[in-house]
């Protein structure tokens, strides 16, 4: 080997070390975000209902003699609505879902809004769908008919207990003047203690 | 293989072979960190172990942020161990993506070495979900944004009752449970990559785990340079209330990320998994058709005299010595069609030349040679004997430069008889080229070739034939020119010699309890 390809051979070395370390810590993103978020966050377990229905002595007769009963009942969790209003414009409304394979688990709400960093004015209205009516304020929507909320499953809310703390109320708003200082996250969440939307973080680790 | 496939490897090959031409230049053979790149992550495993056990014992599950700042702040040794852990795991990336490309290129992917590949692949993932667990054991900016991607694209699958995500979102502290699980990953998985390692060579024969010893401290003292003079960047702590300003990512573990947070979740999912799913099926779709699979070697029982020869070089561990079915004492070799890859090196283990793919086997060589003798006139000419894998490419046509040319698939397949007849019957002389032995497309070609010809290994190249007219070199695929500089070398060296004179009958003894002629005639 010639000193000449010892030299390039070192020279390559190098630089492939060198651009290991440089592509090891890149910086990313490119340009600091400006902007601010407004985070929306939280899980809350939704009302169920049981919807029954009595059986014909048709259909009675049909149903095997172990399985014979007189009326059926097929339970629900309610979705609810939310609906996100930034500076008169609305940025999300869409419906909730209970989630999993059942759709009978809590119901989660995770959504960033970026926004401009200043004084915003924002306004949050979640809202169970049994509720959904003129629902505006505070109180909780009731339900009728045959509907029958039942204590089944846990991930359901159990109605009629007593210390009904975990309930979710059927509406619940916020409504604030927010100052965003740019790459400030403000976390809203539901607050099980005080039943509310409440305005969280704003800079701080928790 | 489809011409679209042929087309791809072709095309892989002709990156590699100019690439390893480079590598052999400024660094010879021996050195040449492509041929190694495979031991050169075996080596790069032993680091992040060494180094990854020092860490362990600074690392705070209740603190972990700080944790790792007081070892950045360590100057003396953390800070440098915590930078060659990081290196070292970035290098390793590197090197198993140029290790399997160039399996991909040589075609080195499907049949028994199938296993090889899909294995390698788990590593590789291994590989990439410790590196993910170690940035978020770190929690700075890079760990949040890996563990809320990561996070957002699990939460797609139905295996959580409720989405991961919020673990990250700042609704509650996070849980240290999920700092333990993390360090447990990043712990376990390498060393699930220990048990991966051994199920990945388990195929081969004498597999080459660690590069030459100069290689590998080179390698060591390059990342350990520059962890001391370039330590390794800690970007800010996570904060789950504030976007991350511009921070530190690392490239080879994170390069998804901008990718993957612009897009939905399911098509992350569905693109990765197509991109997995065409790599991990590489041993199917690019394995040639059916009838242009070369075929396992076979075992000639009458000829085998159970030397065993065949059963030591086998690169691949495809051949057992069996009891035979005659009544001969000794055992008799014997191929196992689902580990053999057709390599035909036994062929040239084999002195009674009783062993090696159809159409491939000592024998056939010879007839072959021979046939080529009575065609071409050898006029005391220098003959070259090239591998069609390697050697520059030159086998692919029937001269080089003047000189005829006898291509061998694998010059280590090639029966030294082959040589012998050539020199008997009049060459000036015989030039072997091979590819360099750590290129050889079946591991371990050159190696036996070489001590074939210099050291009296077994189905050695008779004493008789003289040695100034024998020469081996080594080129790779993109080497011509260095085909081209040794056959003139060569050329000029025989020419130094005394004409050489064919003999009247050239007698070959083959090793066999049957006249050699008689097992010729067959
Ligand atoms: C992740 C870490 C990996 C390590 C440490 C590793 C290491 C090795 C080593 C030491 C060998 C034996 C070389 C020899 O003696 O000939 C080998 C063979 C092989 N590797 Fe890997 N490898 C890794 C990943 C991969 C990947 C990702 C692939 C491809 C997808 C791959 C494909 C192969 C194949 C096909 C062989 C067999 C070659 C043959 O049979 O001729 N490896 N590997
Ligand atoms: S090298 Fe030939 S003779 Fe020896 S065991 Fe193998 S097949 Fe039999
Ligand atoms: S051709 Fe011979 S040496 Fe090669 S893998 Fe098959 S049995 Fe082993």
């Amino acid at each position: 080997m010639t000193s000449g390809m010892r030299v390039v051979g070192g020279v390559l070395a190098l630089a492939a070390i060198v651009g290991l370390g440089a592509l090891s810590q890149v910086p990313y993103p490119p340009e600091p975000p400006a902007h601010a978020v407004i985070r929306l966050t939280w899980r809350t377990r939704s009302k169920r209902v049981d919807e029954c229905r009595r059986l014909t002595t048709e259909e009675q007769a049909q149903l095997p003699a172990h399985m014979r009963r007189e009326e059926v009942c097929e339970g629900r969790v309610l979705a609810y609505r939310l609906r996100v209003v930034l500076d008169g414009d609305t940025v999300a409304d869409e419906t909730v879902e209970p989630r999993g394979a059942r759709a009978d688990r809590p119901l989660y709400v995770f959504h960033e809004i970026p926004a401009p960093p200043g004084v915003r004015v924002l306004d949050v209205a979640f809202v169970r769908e049994d509720s959904l009516r003129g629902a505006t304020g505070g109180d909780e929507g009731t339900t009728g008919g045959d509907e029958r909320a039942t204590g089944g499953e846990d991930s359901a809310v159990r109605e009629g207990r007593a210390g009904r703390v975990q309930e979710t109320p059927a509406v619940l708003q916020f409504s604030e003047r927010l100052e965003l200082e740019p790459r400030q996250v403000a976390l809203i969440t539901y607050d099980p203690e005080r039943r509310a939307l409440v305005l969280k973080g704003y800079g701080q680790t928790p | 293989m489809t011409p679209f496939t042929d087309r791809t490897r072709r095309l892989a090959q002709s990156l590699l072979a100019p690439a390893d031409g480079l590598m052999n230049r400024l660094y010879t053979w021996r050195f040449n960190p492509l041929y190694h790149s495979g031991a050169v992550v075996v080596v790069l495993l032993l680091i992040i172990l060494v180094t990854g056990i020092y860490l362990l014992f600074f690392y705070r599950i209740g603190a972990p942020y700080a944790s790792v700042e007081r070892l950045a702040d360590q100057w003396w040794l953390g800070s440098w161990m915590r930078s060659l852990h990081r290196y070292a795991s970035d290098a390793a990336v590197v090197a198993v993506l140029i290790h399997m490309f160039r399996m991909f290129a040589q075609e080195r992917s499907w049949g028994p070495r199938a296993l090889a590949w899909v294995s390698g692949l788990v590593m590789l993932f291994v590989l990439f979900v410790s590196g993910w667990t170690g940035y978020v054991m770190v929690w700075d900016v890079q760990g949040l944004l890996l563990a809320r991607e990561g996070a957002r694209l699990l939460d797609l699958l139905p295996l959580f009752s409720e989405p991961i995500a919020r673990t990250f979102v700042g609704e509650r502290e996070l849980p240290g449970a999920f700092f333990f699980l993390n360090l447990f990953l990043h712990v376990a998985l390498p060393v699930g990559m220990g048990l991966g390692l051994w199920v990945h060579v388990s195929r081969v024969a004498r597999a080459g785990l660690l590069p030459p010893r100069g290689l590998s401290w080179t390698v060591t003292g390059a990342l350990l340079a520059m962890s001391v003079l370039w330590p390794a960047a800690l970007g800010p702590a996570a904060d789950l209330f504030r976007l991350p300003d511009t921070a530190p990512l690392d490239v080879f573990y994170s390069f998804w990320l901008p990718v993957s947070q612009a897009m939905p979740a399911w098509s992350v999912w569905l693109s990765s998994s197509a991109f997995s799913g065409v790599v991990l099926l590489v041993p199917w779709w690019a394995r040639p058709a059916l009838e242009a699979r070369p075929a396992p070697s076979v075992v000639n029982e009458r000829l085998c005299t159970g030397c065993t020869q065949c059963w030591v070089d086998c690169p691949y561990e495809a051949i057992a010595m069996v009891p035979r079915a005659d009544a001969r004492e000794e055992r008799v070799a014997r191929v196992d069609p689902a580990l053999c890859v057709s390599c035909g090196i036994c062929a040239g283990s084999c002195a009674p030349m009783g062993v090696g793919p159809p159409v491939r086997t000592g024998r056939d060589q010879l007839a072959a040679v021979r046939a080529f003798v009575s065609r071409n006139a050898l006029d005391a000419q220098v003959v070259v004997v090239a591998c069609t894998r390697g050697a520059g490419g030159v086998a692919a046509s029937p001269e080089f430069q003047g000189a005829p040319v006898i291509p061998v698939d694998c010059a280590g397949s090639m029966h030294t008889s082959v040589v012998e007849y050539l020199v008997r019957s009049g060459a000036g002389g015989v030039l072997i080229v091979s590819c360099p032995p750590r290129d050889c497309w079946h591991r371990e070609g050159p190696k036996w070739l070489e001590q074939r010809l210099y050291h009296d290994r077994e189905a050695e190249l008779k004493p008789r034939v003289d040695r100034r007219r024998v020469r081996l070199v080594y080129a790779g695929l993109g080497e011509r020119a260095t085909v081209r500089a040794a056959l003139r070398t060569f050329q000029r060296d025989i020419g130094a010699l005394e004409v050489a004179r064919p003999e009247d009958r050239v007698e070959l003894d083959i090793e066999c309890e049957r006249p050699a002629e008689e097992v010729l005639e067959r």
